[in-house]
């Protein structure tokens, strides 16, 4: 039987990923709304081009927050070892486009990817690393 | 790490959940650390200890 375990720190972290995501897609509509109608310049320009990143900042730091939280070492172990795994892939497959780009001329990578790239990275490696410990 | 976990929750007739809900961890923490596939940490092991009235040393050996 699948028995999907979420603990209190579980809970919390969801509703602060939950709301800091809402934020984010509450913010990037503004953003390209406002760059689209009103093609703002100077100071505002660079906070509206900044907002939404804001709440990817936070997503980030509600998982740090978990982990700070996370009082079943067992769990927080397997959040931390998939974490780790996630930015080692993320590093390298960046790290590797990049090269290519400077010697081979492959399309750029948009830097706004990294972060979309890293969560499923690591998502993938959450899979593979539980399944150790089946 | 070896340990006795799965005999001395037998003798209590617990569940793997029974004992998860005792020490307040998951479930799976309790079946990873059963089968020696991950150590538990200093406090976790007196947790367990305590529980089961025993020490460290009896629950857990450090043969491989």
């Amino acid at each position: 039987m699948f028995c999907l375990f979420i603990n209190a720190a579980m809970k919390r972290y969801f509703v602060r990923f939950g709301v800091s995501l809402l934020l984010y897609a509450v913010s990037l509509v503004l953003s390209v709304l406002a760059f689209v109608h009103f093609r703002p310049t100077g100071v505002v320009a660079y906070i509206l081009a900044v907002l939404p990143a804001l709440f990817i900042v936070a997503q980030i730091a509600a998982f740090a927050l978990y982990l700070s939280e996370e009082k079943d070492e067992f769990v927080r172990n397997l959040q931390i070892e998939s974490m780790l795994w996630g930015i080692g892939a993320t590093l390298s497959a960046t790290t590797i486009w990049g090269f290519l780009q400077s010697f081979v001329h492959v399309h750029p990578l948009d830097l706004i990817l990294v972060y979309p790239l890293y969560c499923a990275l690591s998502g993938v490696s959450y899979a593979f690393v539980n399944m150790r410990y089946k | 790490m070896k340990n006795r976990l799965r005999v001395l929750r037998a003798e209590r007739n617990w569940s793997q959940a029974d004992l998860a809900e005792r020490l307040e961890v998951s479930r799976q923490s309790v079946n990873a650390i059963e089968t020696g596939k991950f150590d538990p940490s200093l406090p976790l092991a007196f947790k367990l200890a305590r529980l089961f009235e025993s020490t460290i040393e009896q629950i857990f050996s450090d043969e491989s």
